[in-house]
């Protein structure tokens, strides 16, 4: 059977929150998974107090060892959760997010802002 | 009910007593038309009213200045209990002239000082302005001074003498905190300590004291004649200004008690716990018997520190001992601090920051291994399975704790 990395939608209406897990493909999305490999929350959260640069930020919790193990034995991560893992360097970037990365950048640097270079792939 | 009928379209012979329904008809029948009741007579209690209202009660309408305005205050004829008798509060022109009159006198006495003395020194001009003060203390004392509120002139409610309005914090005091909290960096405690005024209240003051320094900075407009006015109606809490000469060697007001121990919902329960004679009971056992979990009263108390410092006074050990244990005490304490802030910073650096268009992706690392064998730890990390959620149950705390600013 195919194994997938995939999200797993648990929390409330209008509320989501979702675990990143690996699964066989033909079960059902919120069923017991093989292995739960992080959550990711896709609600901004407002700026923490200390931070100079104020940015709205997404919570992503992942065990990057076990991913990589995962993706190395032919889990195939679904469309989300490539964005996801494509975004730490485990697979290459495939939906545009390295094009957005440099739109920032560029539009950082002409503001002259803090933003430090990506040490993504 | 009986329909309501106008008084103007019932005959006289229905109304029983002819006489009054002439007078109230006489007096009222003018001014309001349209009024539905029955009765229009002048009650006895409306005369009453106001009797009081330009009697007794019209020292209520216009507030002493720098004064509270209770009812408590006054006696049943509206003379204030606290004044000298024969006292009569000041109308506002005469205030105008004694004021007007001042610099004149001043001036004069400033000629007459200046042509005895021409020197300028600076030890004679403030011992002028000693006497000059003092002079006029004296003169005020004569013009029939109030003498500040009592304990009994602070009772809103004459029929509840029990009931004492209490002292809020005045501006002056509250800025002091934030200063000392913020600016110096002071901790809580220390400025709870420093101020008389509990843990809570200084949390609370630093926190609005931010909220109104925010509000001016984005020039948003603040309801100060509302705040001038209530405060000035309410007994306050003064500021002693240590910096400033005349309150040398003065102590802080203490604006409450801090050191008061809160009633944990685990004692309230009346308890008989049979002890040997032969064991030492104290009150860490009293805690534990009350609650496996309870911390004894001497660590539940908002201050704990003063109690060391007192023991150690009793102990008779000598000042610079006492500072000395007192400053070890506080570097430990700071340490403590650095050491938990040392650990966040350690942690935020660990975080992994894409940046997106419109937020960032902050990645964290974790072990899978925390999970468990049977994924259920509390370590582990997502929504768990085969776990009902618990918001719903009883005793789940949604308010929010912590302000994060």
């Amino acid at each position: 059977m195919v194994l997938r990395i995939r999200l797993a939608r648990f929390g409330k209406r209008h509320a989501p929150f979702y675990n990143i897990v690996v699964a066989h493909a033909r079960t059902a999305r919120n069923s017991k998974p093989l292995e739960v490999l992080g959550t990711y929350n896709p609600i901004p959260q407002p700026p923490r107090p200390g931070d100079e640069r104020g940015r709205p930020f997404k919570e992503i919790k992942l065990d990057s060892a076990r991913a990589r193990y995962w993706v190395g034995v032919g889990a195939q991560p679904s469309d989300t959760a490539w964005r996801l893992l494509s975004m730490v360097g485990i697979l290459e970037p495939k939906f545009r997010v390295g094009e957005v990365k440099q739109q920032v950048i560029k539009a950082d640097s002409a503001a002259k802002s803090l933003i430090p270079p990506t040490q993504t792939a | 009910m009986p329909p309501r009928l106008h008084a103007n379209s019932v005959p006289a012979s229905i109304i029983p007593c002819p006489s009054v329904r002439s007078q109230s008809a006489q007096t009222f029948r003018q001014c309001r038309e349209f009024s539905q009741s029955s009765c229009r007579r002048e009650t006895l209690r409306r005369r009453e009213m106001y009797a009081w209202l330009n009697g007794p009660g019209a020292a209520l309408k216009n507030p002493l200045p720098g004064s509270t305005n209770y009812l408590g205050a006054y006696d049943k004829y509206g003379n204030l209990w606290r004044a000298r008798p024969g006292w009569t509060p000041k109308k506002l022109d005469e205030e105008k002239e004694e004021t007007k009159e001042e610099p004149k006198s001043d001036e004069e006495k400033d000629a007459s000082s200046e042509g005895q003395e021409p020197a300028d020194e600076l030890e004679m001009s403030v011992r002028r302005d000693e006497e000059r003060k003092q002079k006029s203390v004296a003169k005020a004392e004569k013009d029939d001074e109030l003498p500040p509120e009592r304990l009994e002139d602070l009772r809103p409610f004459p029929l509840n003498k029990y009931f004492r309005s209490q002292s809020v914090l005045s501006e002056e005091l509250r800025e002091a905190i934030y200063q000392r909290v913020v600016n110096e960096g002071a901790s809580v405690s220390l400025a709870s300590v420093e101020f008389g005024v509990s843990n809570e209240r200084v949390g609370a003051v630093v926190r609005l004291k931010q909220l109104e320094k925010q509000y001016i900075a984005e020039g948003k407009t603040l309801a100060v004649p509302y705040a001038k006015a209530v405060l000035e109606m309410v007994p306050k809490t003064p500021y002693i200004d240590p910096k400033l000469p005349e309150n040398k060697g003065k102590r802080p007001v203490q604006h409450e008690s801090i050191n008061d121990l809160i009633v944990h919902p685990a004692t309230r329960q009346q308890l008989f716990v049979p002890v040997s004679e032969s064991r030492e009971f104290t009150r860490v056992d009293a805690g534990k018997a009350f609650d496996n979990n309870l911390l004894p009263a001497d660590e539940r108390i908002p201050h704990p520190e003063l109690v060391t410092a007192e023991r150690e006074l009793a102990a008779g050990l000598s000042f610079a001992e006492r500072t000395r244990l007192a400053q070890q005490r506080l570097q430990k304490e700071n340490e403590r601090k650095q050491k938990i802030e040392a650990k966040k910073q350690e942690e935020l650096k660990k975080l992994r920051t894409v940046p997106g268009r419109r937020w960032d992706f902050v990645f964290q690392d974790i072990s899978v291994e925390n999970a468990g064998k049977d994924g259920r730890n509390d370590k582990g990390v997502g929504w768990r399975y085969g776990l009902p959620h618990e918001d719903r149950k009883k005793g789940q705390v949604k308010i929010p704790t912590k302000v994060e600013a």
